[in-house]
């Protein structure tokens, strides 16, 4: 019997060795298969977020509705509108320095942070303040390079650089899109997770252009939904443990093949806005018309997992 | 080594090559598979060749547009249904809706007839009727009416009480489009049965039997033709033994074939990803801004490609195996507009989402506008995009001589004609003598008038490795340090003609540059240039440049930073930069770089074009 040890151990080993090998490719295919298919995120509704406005505008004497005009229409740069019909303005010389933003967002102590964005006329400086994040603190109203991602390299084939952020109220961390390392071939756009207090990259995933993000918690999860600079589509990136899963769920497409989101709101349960933009990685004037905006609703239809689109 | 070990080692490497070939089999299954269907849906597309007046003759077009023109002669601006499209209540329906001011609003506008078309009349379905009109509908018999706005891309829908002959609703879409009439129906599916290109993507003249397509768009919605918010409709021809089907798009505001595109049969390839500009866009990407095309023609070679800002580029030219310049493009365009009075210094004012730029000029007067950088409709820093692929014709002379060919490319705001949108053409034309001559044309139309265009060509020339460059000041003088001229002020030229000229320090070989002065035959007012001459540096606009210069600083042309070192230019391999100066012109009658929107004799929308065209023109010495 002794003798027949090495191949019974033999058998066992492999044995073993296969099962293991089984079962986590079934666990990968499980995952493949989910990524395809559109699953349910599941039901969710309008949540108070935990951030606030700048303190400094309390200084100022600034009763709310404040809100943040980052079109460069009027002004470059950011400039908070208030009053009646927004028509009073506050905007410092200071902060065109960096010349334009694309989005904002502000933390819990409410301080500002934006993302750059290149605007028609492209001088010297422009790629290179396309690797910031920009913070405006909140109690002095100073502007400044809050962090740079110096992977981040944009060119004259691909102006655009970090382009979207939004701020993450259960950790205090910001997580972040960029599009440089994009070409017509090939998208290698990339979403960080970024420590606020470490300014540290804790996560960064590649392989995907996030035009615009923004997080939602659902009954399923928390969610980093990503509106893609490509495609005409919304997707899902799902949040475990302070973790992107690198998966990616498509939710719905538009109906326009030209048409890219660029911002997404909750506008009540299972309800979003995505307002859309012309988008293909050019300088072109047309995306800062207000009129070359649409706005859609998507409405979740919780029961099978479906999104149906309307035009708002 | 007992027969049990050598057992046990044969057992664990089958199991281990069993394991990986398990672990690696689907992944080579699925390469397989996409392979073969990226394959078998692998996109193609194609752009016009030929304009509308190809389809004029078509039998359904005539009979179209004689219609057309018949109403709008009468001074009405709807073009009814016809009597087959309609049942008897259609008809009450549509005679009702032809005699309601309320429906006919904005059908004719200020005298003139606006064309619109009476699209559909069918018996009112319940989900689009209003809450009175419910009421009313439940007892009495009612229909809904879809008229189409050609010239704004509008819908009026009404609903309307046959039997109280009474209109109940009318409602206005801005920028959606209805379902089309049977009649629009069969005119696009004859535009795409003629259509040259669709023929010879199918090898065959395609019959109607072919083809397939629906009238229904399912809902009010937008254009697959963006660029102008033109009516657009998709008509598709089947080949389902290679699972792919031929996409024609066809304008039915310009009744014309704008793109088709094959493409798989699967549920991805659906009308909705097939658009006019994303053809366009994906065709001139793939065609001409990732990989050069190589042209040889009447003795001329050379390559040519969409760059990413500095419009479109002749590269590697030469002729009868004699090479002539390294790269020839226009790497700007500084628009500039004069104001008078006080200038806005806040540095906010935007004009057509861009920034502008002001530059203080003589006494109250300053100038403002911004640069323009023409390149790749995607990934690049361009603000004019390509329209259409870069297209060979044939160039003749004021007698319609053939004389050579030309390559041009077409550059467009999207929403160009309207006010502070532009178009330029980029131009390259190649003599059968060998002369050449890089053109560019601006077919406005701008913020306005008192506009200031001044495109920067950039010419490297080829002609040996050490080359000279005169001019002309009653002899020749050569010119020793990097420098400019204005042509502008020049008085002198040889032959009466030539104002400078280039060569080969070893070989006679050379070219007399011949200012524009208006003598080409193309209305132009001339160049009114300057020229520079610099010593070829590869940092100095031999890659592509971003914006160069100030655009409205009238003193400067950008390219003053080359040749600020004067640097010796004898021997050297040189550059012309050649920057002519063009004024716009509003004035009626007198249009020069400019353009305009009018109702024509149809009802629809006429652009009418006033192009101003400059550029030198490079004379082979004898």
């Amino acid at each position: 019997m002794k003798k027949y040890l090495p191949i019974i151990a033999s058998i066992l080993i492999v044995i073993t060795v296969a099962m293991v090998i089984i079962s986590k490719k079934s666990e990968i295919k499980e995952r493949d298969s989910i990524t395809e298919s559109q699953i349910n995120i599941g039901s969710f509704k309008r949540e108070k977020s935990c951030v606030q406005q700048p303190k400094f505008l309390a200084k100022l004497h600034v009763t709310p509705p404040v809100t943040i005009d980052l079109s460069q229409q009027q002004f470059k740069g950011l400039a908070f509108l208030y009053g009646k019909n927004f028509r009073q303005v506050i905007h410092p010389k200071e902060w065109e320095i960096f010349e334009h933003f694309s989005t904002y967002a502000f933390d819990k102590e409410g301080n500002t942070y934006l993302a750059p964005m290149p605007f028609i006329s492209i001088k010297p400086t422009t790629f290179n303040l396309q690797k910031n994040i920009y913070k405006l603190d909140s109690l002095t109203g100073k502007l400044s390079i809050f962090m740079e991602l110096n992977d981040v390299l944009p060119t004259a084939s691909n102006p655009y650089g970090i382009i979207s952020l939004v701020y993450d109220c259960d950790d205090e961390t910001l997580w972040v899109s960029a599009i440089d390392k994009s070409n017509y071939r090939a998208e290698r756009g990339a979403i960080y997770h970024i420590d606020i207090t470490d300014k540290k990259v804790l996560q960064k995933i590649e392989g995907f252009d996030a035009l615009t993000i923004r997080l939602l918690k659902t009954k399923q999860g928390k969610f980093l939904l990503a509106g893609s600079a490509r495609e005409s589509a919304l997707y899902a990136f799902s949040i475990k443990n302070r973790v992107l899963s690198e998966n990616k769920i498509k939710l719905l497409a538009l109906p326009n093949a030209n048409e890219h989101i660029r911002k997404i709101k909750v506008k009540s349960s299972n309800r979003l806005e995505l307002q859309t933009i012309f988008f293909s990685y050019t300088l072109i004037a047309e995306t800062s018309g207000k009129s070359e905006r649409q706005h859609y609703i998507a409405k979740l239809n919780t029961s099978i997992g479906q999104w149906e689109l309307s035009v708002e | 080594m007992t027969n049990e070990i050598k057992i046990s080692i044969a057992i664990l490497i089958a199991g281990v090559v069993i394991l990986v070939g398990y672990w690696f089999y689907d992944d080579f299954a699925l390469d397989n598979k996409s392979t073969s269907k990226k394959l078998s849906i692998a996109e193609q597309i194609i752009l016009p060749q030929y304009s509308a007046s190809t389809y004029r003759n078509i039998a359904e077009v005539q009979s179209y547009l004689a219609d057309l023109r018949e109403i709008v002669r009468e001074g009405k601006g709807v073009l009814p249904l016809e009597s087959r499209e309609l049942d008897s209540g259609g008809r009450l329906a549509q005679e009702i809706l032809l005699h309601d001011k309320k429906f006919l609003e904005g059908t004719v506008a200020n005298g003139k007839p606006i064309h619109h078309d009476m699209m559909r009349i069918r018996p009112a379905i319940v989900a689009s009727l209003g809450e009175r009109s419910i009421d009313i509908c439940k007892k009495n018999s009612c229909y809904q009416a879809e008229m189409y706005n050609f010239v704004d891309n509008a819908t009026v829908r009404a609903i309307v009480d046959i039997e109280n002959k009474k209109v109940l609703e009318v409602h206005h879409y801005s920028g959606m489009q209805p379902d089309i009439s049977l009649r629009l129906k069969h005119i696009a599916e004859s535009i795409a049965l003629n259509a040259p290109e669709i023929a010879k993507e199918l090898k065959e003249t395609p019959k109607r039997s072919d083809m397939s397509m629906a009238n229904v768009r399912g809902a009010l919605q937008g254009s697959i033709c963006e660029n102008s918010e033109h009516l657009c409709v998709a008509p598709t021809f089947s080949d389902h033994r290679a699972e792919r089907a031929l996409w024609a798009i066809i304008d039915l505001t310009e009744l014309k074939l704008a793109a088709a595109k094959w493409a798989g049969l699967g549920k991805t390839t659906t009308p909705a990803c097939i658009s006019e500009r994303s053809l366009q866009n994906r065709y001139i990407m793939k065609n001409f801004c990732e990989k050069d095309t190589a042209l040889e023609q009447n003795g001329w070679k050379f390559l040519y490609r969409l760059t990413g800002s500095d419009g479109l580029e002749v590269i590697d030219a030469s002729f009868k195996g004699k090479s002539v310049f390294k790269s020839a493009k226009i790497v700007d365009w500084h628009v500039a507009y004069e104001g008078e009075g006080v200038m806005d210094e806040s540095g906010n004012v935007q004009m057509a989402g861009r920034q502008v730029e002001f530059v203080q000029g003589e006494k109250d007067k300053f100038f403002f506008g911004y640069n323009d950088a023409m390149g790749c409709p995607m990934f690049s820093t361009s603000v004019v995009l390509p329209f259409n692929a870069p297209l060979v014709k044939e160039l003749n002379d004021e007698n319609h001589k053939k004389v050579g060919f030309y390559l041009t490319q077409d550059y467009r705001n999207p929403k160009w004609p309207m006010a502070c949108n532009y178009r330029y053409e980029n131009r390259f034309e190649f003599f059968d003598d060998g002369s050449f001559r890089v053109v560019a044309v601006s077919k406005g139309r701008g913020c306005g008038e008192e506009a200031i265009y001044r495109p920067v060509m950039r010419i490297d020339m080829a002609l040996g490795e050490q080359e000279e460059f005169y001019k002309y000041r009653g002899s020749w003088n050569r010119w020793l340090t990097e420098s400019s001229d204005a042509q502008r002020e020049a008085t002198l030229y040889d032959q009466g003609k030539y104002l400078y000229k280039i060569s080969d320090k070893y070989s006679s070989r050379g070219y007399y540059i011949e200012p524009n002065r208006g003598q080409f035959h193309d209305k132009s007012r001339g160049d009114n240039a300057t020229i520079f001459v610099t010593k070829y540096k590869e940092s100095e606009g031999s890659q592509d440049l971003l914006t160069l210069g100030s655009c409205c600083n009238l003193d400067e042309d950008g390219v003053e930073r080359y040749i600020s070192k004067n640097e010796s230019i004898d021997g050297e391999n040189l550059v012309i930069w050649y920057v002519p100066r063009i004024q716009n012109d509003a004035r009626a009658g007198h249009e020069y770089c400019w353009a305009d929107t009018i109702i024509g004799e149809d009802g629809n929308l006429k652009v009418r074009v006033f192009p101003c065209t400059v550029g030198a023109k490079f004379v082979p010495i004898p």
